[in-house]
């Protein structure tokens, strides 16, 4: 019975689940609430419960990962359109302004997406609401440039509101499991 | 030699709690009682769904003013008085009338409890002097980068009362609705949303977008961070509002005098 021998009244005692220190008159432990002195199946449907949330953890993770990722593929775009307008358009006045506005552009989306780690909802909310005016933007100089890389344009919006999603499950997952 | 009388010590409080469920003493960084297995944290306010619904409430909100602000500024035809105060008018009563559907709870934002004179004279000076150094950089910014200026009073240039016009529009009006929409009703949605600081981001965040100015995000996301954690840590929108107004008014006066 491995679960048992975490148990025993030896001071040095550890919690089968997450292996914090245990005193030897808990009846859970006093970190992650496993049943020290549940029966055997108790402690299994426990162990089997923090896996599912092991899992649920890694979900949100990966989800958050991919919308911060998309926030880099729309600096890396910008960034290109940038350089592209500036050797196109050289000779224009204007080319150095624009190419300014869309190097803060992608400035603002590597910076979000570096940061979205840290701070999911903040970066991802502010990323979605940046890449959607510049679009609205786009389409008033242009009405054309609403259709055109529309697939793109759905899928980077459809990864933003799911990763959305995600961090308000995740900040909802970290107050439940007590994850700093 | 020590008498054998018994002594009742105290219990030790210090470092223990109840349990929440149980009310047997625990340490007091216990996550979950030794006794029962109770989570000694209670995950309040709303829930995933609802924080969802929430976000949706927040985007309608933003999408309507982005609509209006778009609308003002790259529509030709309302380049003139009436359309500025129809829309200006339209702003208002659509920020009012998000404000008061949550009534109950934002009511209190429009109390001033702890009033200091200090204090509001302290935010005034640095809005005015924030103002000074937003002036002159971004003036300069203008003219190195985009080889122009730009003027709020031009467009009041030929009405009567153009000055008290540009006054109104440009330091009143949006220092009172700009401040109940955005550090109003989208800073409460969003403090349900998250935590408080990344509330006050993401609003710093929507406001300084909604000039749809990205030159002048270096200084509208700072002003607005400033006025949102002005604003949740005084308790009232009022701080805020003098603060905006003052910043405008000193804008407004560097094209006057």
């Amino acid at each position: 019975m491995e679960n048992s021998a975490t148990i025993t009244a030896e001071t040095d005692a550890k919690c089968a689940s997450c292996f914090t220190k245990v005193a030897t008159e808990d009846v859970f432990c006093t970190s992650c609430g496993y049943p020290l002195k549940g029966t055997e199946s108790e402690q299994r449907s426990f162990i089997a419960r923090q896996e599912v949330n092991n899992l649920d953890y890694a979900d949100f993770n990966q989800q958050i990962k991919k919308a911060g990722n998309s926030l880099y593929y729309l600096a890396g775009i910008f960034t290109l359109s940038a350089i592209i307008n500036y050797f196109r358009f050289q000779d224009n006045p204007d080319t150095i302004s624009e190419v300014i506005i869309i190097l803060i552009l992608a400035f603002l989306f590597l910076g979000l997406g570096a940061y979205s780690s840290k701070k999911p909802l903040v970066c991802l909310v502010s990323g979605l609401v940046l890449y959607i005016i510049v679009q609205v933007l786009l389409a008033i100089d242009n009405p054309i440039n609403i259709v055109s890389g529309i697939i793109f344009k759905i899928i980077i919006i459809g990864y933003l509101i799911k990763g959305i999603k995600s961090a308000l499950d995740f900040e909802q997952f970290k107050k439940e499991h007590n994850i700093v | 030699m020590l008498s054998e009388e018994t002594v009742i010590e105290p219990v030790p409080l210090l470092g223990k709690k109840a349990c929440i469920s149980c009310t047997v003493l625990i340490d007091s960084d216990c996550k979950f009682c030794n006794s029962c297995g109770a989570r000694q944290t209670q995950v309040q306010g709303a829930n995933t769904a609802e924080k969802w619904q929430l976000l949706q409430q927040g985007g309608v909100f933003f999408g309507l003013t982005l609509i209006v602000c778009c609308l003002a500024k790259f529509v030709d035809a309302l380049q003139n008085l009436t359309s500025l105060i129809i829309i200006d008018a339209f702003l208002a009563i659509g920020t009012v009338a998000f404000f008061a559907t949550g009534w109950q709870e934002n009511k209190r934002l429009l109390h001033w409890p702890n009033f200091s004179i200090q204090k509001l004279s302290l935010y005034c000076g640095i809005a005015m002097a924030g103002a000074f150094l937003v002036h002159y950089s971004v003036t300069w910014l203008n003219i190195t980068i985009f080889s122009k200026e730009e003027s709020y009073i031009w467009g009041f240039i030929g009405y009567p009362y153009a000055k008290v016009l540009l006054i109104f529009f440009t330091a009143v009006t949006p220092a009172i609705f700009e401040e109940l929409g955005f550090r109003g009703y989208l800073l409460q949605i969003l403090l349900k949303v998250a935590d408080e600081q990344q509330a006050v981001y993401i609003s710093a965040f929507l406001f300084a977008i909604i000039h749809l100015s990205f030159l002048s995000l270096f200084w509208l996301i700072p002003f607005a961070l400033f006025i949102g954690y002005m604003r949740v840590k005084e308790h009232t929108l009022w701080y805020g509002i003098f603060f905006h107004f003052c910043f405008n008014l000193t804008a407004c006066l560097f094209e006057l005098l």
